[in-house]
C-alpha cells in the first residue's frame, strides 16, 4: 500500500505506550474518547493503550440496540456492567483476565487514502506479526475480525474524529462461552451467512491455542510494536483523567447514552 | 389517577400501532436491525441498529429521519432513493449498504 501523498508512516510518529492498572468499564469508554480527541488536537502524540479490566462488562457498539443485544436480567445476575462505546461494531463480553484489549490513537494521515477494509487490516498488522512470533497462525478476516484456523480470535472497531482515528480491538484470551451466551443475545440471523450453528464455536481463545500466560502475549505485542514503530512509556495525564471523569458524569454514565439506541 | 384516566390511557395504548422488527445480515457485511411502527400507512418511530460502522455516527439519525414518514408500500427503490438523498457524500458506510437498509425495512413490514 503506497502512493497517497498525505499518508504518514508509522515511523513518522513518536509512539507512546499507556498500560495502566485495571480500570472500570466506564473509565475505559471515556478514556477512548479523551485520548482520541487529545491526539486529534495535537496535544498528545500517537498512542498505543493496553487495557486492564477491573470488572466484568458487556461493551456494545454505538449503533447497537441495548435490549436487542443484552439480556439485562442475566447481566444483572452476574454483576456485569453494560456500557456503550464510541465506535460501531458488535457487543463484547469481557471478564478481567479473559480478554486482551488495546487501542491505537493515531492521526488519520496514517491511513490516508485507504479504504476502511484496508485500514482495519493495516492497523492490526503488528498484532498478526506478534501472534505469528508466538506460533499462532492468525490472519485478518474482513470486515473486522482477527481469526485463525480454530476460529475467531478477536474483533476490531474504528472511530474517526477531528482528523484522528481510534482503532480498538478485543481478543479472547479465555472465555466462559456458556455465560457469554446467557448475557448476549446472538440471533440466528447474525450467523446466517457464517455457515455455522453456534456463536460459541466461532471463538477460539488465545489461551487454548498457546497455553501461554496472558501477560506473555501482551508483552510480545508491545515488543513487536516497539520494534516496528518505536514506543516510549507514557501515562494518562491528570488533565486527561479529569476530562474522562467529566465524560463519565455527562455522557458515558448516563442512561441517555447507554440506551441511546434502546 | 382516576379510573376514567387509566381507561383513557389504555385506550390510547390499544390505538398505538404495534412495534415491528426486522433483521438482515448483509452478505459479507454486518447485521442491520430495524424497529418501527406503521401509523396511518406511513413508517413511524424508525430506529435502525446493528453492528455496522458509519462515519460520522450522526448519519444513523439521518437515515432514521429519511425513512420516517414514507408510505409503507413504496417499495425498495423508493426506500433506497430516500436514504441515498438524505446522506451526504461524506458519509462512509462499512458493513451496511443503502440496499440493505431497504431490505431490513421491508422485512419488518412483511
Amino acid at each position: 500500500m503506497s502512493g497517497d501523498p498525505k499518508r504518514s508512516d508509522w515511523a513518522d510518529h513518536d509512539w507512546q505506550l499507556i498500560h495502566d492498572a485495571p480500570q472500570m468499564p466506564l473509565q475505559h469508554m471515556a478514556l477512548d474518547q479523551v485520548l482520541l480527541e487529545e491526539v486529534a488536537a495535537g496535544r498528545r502524540a500517537p498512542t498505543l493503550r493496553i487495557w486492564e479490566w477491573a470488572a466484568p462488562a458487556v461493551v456494545i457498539g454505538i449503533f447497537q440496540s441495548l435490549k436487542n443485544e443484552v439480556d439485562a436480567e442475566a447481566a444483572n445476575r452476574y454483576g456485569i456492567q453494560v456500557v456503550r462505546r464510541i465506535s460501531g461494531g458488535g457487543a463484547m463480553f469481557i471478564e478481567p483476565g479473559n480478554t486482551i484489549t488495546y487501542s491505537i490513537y493515531a492521526p488519520e494521515s496514517l491511513v490516508a487514502g485507504m479504504s476502511f477494509r484496508e485500514a482495519y487490516a493495516y492497523m492490526d498488522a503488528f498484532v498478526l506479526q506478534a501472534l505469528g512470533e508466538l506460533g499462532i497462525k492468525a490472519w485478518y478476516q474482513p470486515l473486522n475480525d482477527i481469526t485463525s484456523e480454530g476460529g475467531k480470535i478477536g474483533g476490531a472497531a474504528q472511530a474517526r474524529r477531528g482528523g484522528a482515528v481510534l482503532h480498538h480491538v478485543t481478543m479472547a484470551y479465555d472465555i466462559d462461552a456458556a455465560k457469554m451466551l446467557q448475557v448476549l443475545r446472538i440471533g440466528r440471523e447474525k450467523l446466517s451467512d457464517k455457515g455455522i450453528e453456534s456463536a460459541a464455536k466461532r471463538v477460539d481463545p488465545l489461551h487454548g491455542q498457546t497455553g501461554l500466560p496472558r501477560e506473555t502475549i501482551i508483552g510480545r505485542m508491545v515488543d513487536t510494536f516497539r520494534r516496528r514503530n518505536g514506543l516510549s512509556p507514557s501515562a494518562v495525564s491528570p488533565a486527561e483523567l479529569a476530562a474522562a471523569e467529566r465524560l463519565i458524569r455527562e455522557k458515558f454514565g448516563t442512561e441517555a447514552w447507554r440506551a441511546k439506541v434502546p | 389517577m382516576s379510573i376514567l384516566v387509566s381507561s383513557d390511557s389504555s385506550q390510547v395504548q390499544s390505538q398505538a400501532a404495534a412495534w415491528r422488527h426486522g433483521e438482515y445480515k448483509i452478505p459479507g457485511g454486518k447485521l442491520v436491525v430495524v424497529d418501527l411502527r406503521v401509523a396511518q400507512g406511513r413508517l413511524a418511530d424508525v430506529q435502525l441498529s446493528g453492528d455496522f460502522f458509519l462515519e460520522p455516527p450522526e448519519a444513523l439519525d439521518v437515515i432514521n429521519a429519511a425513512l420516517t414518514g414514507l408510505p409503507c408500500d413504496v417499495g425498495a427503490a423508493a426506500l433506497e432513493a430516500a436514504v441515498r438523498a438524505a446522506l451526504g457524500p461524506d458519509v462512509e458506510m462499512y458493513g451496511i449498504t443503502v440496499e440493505g437498509v431497504a431490505v431490513v425495512v421491508q422485512r419488518a413490514l412483511a
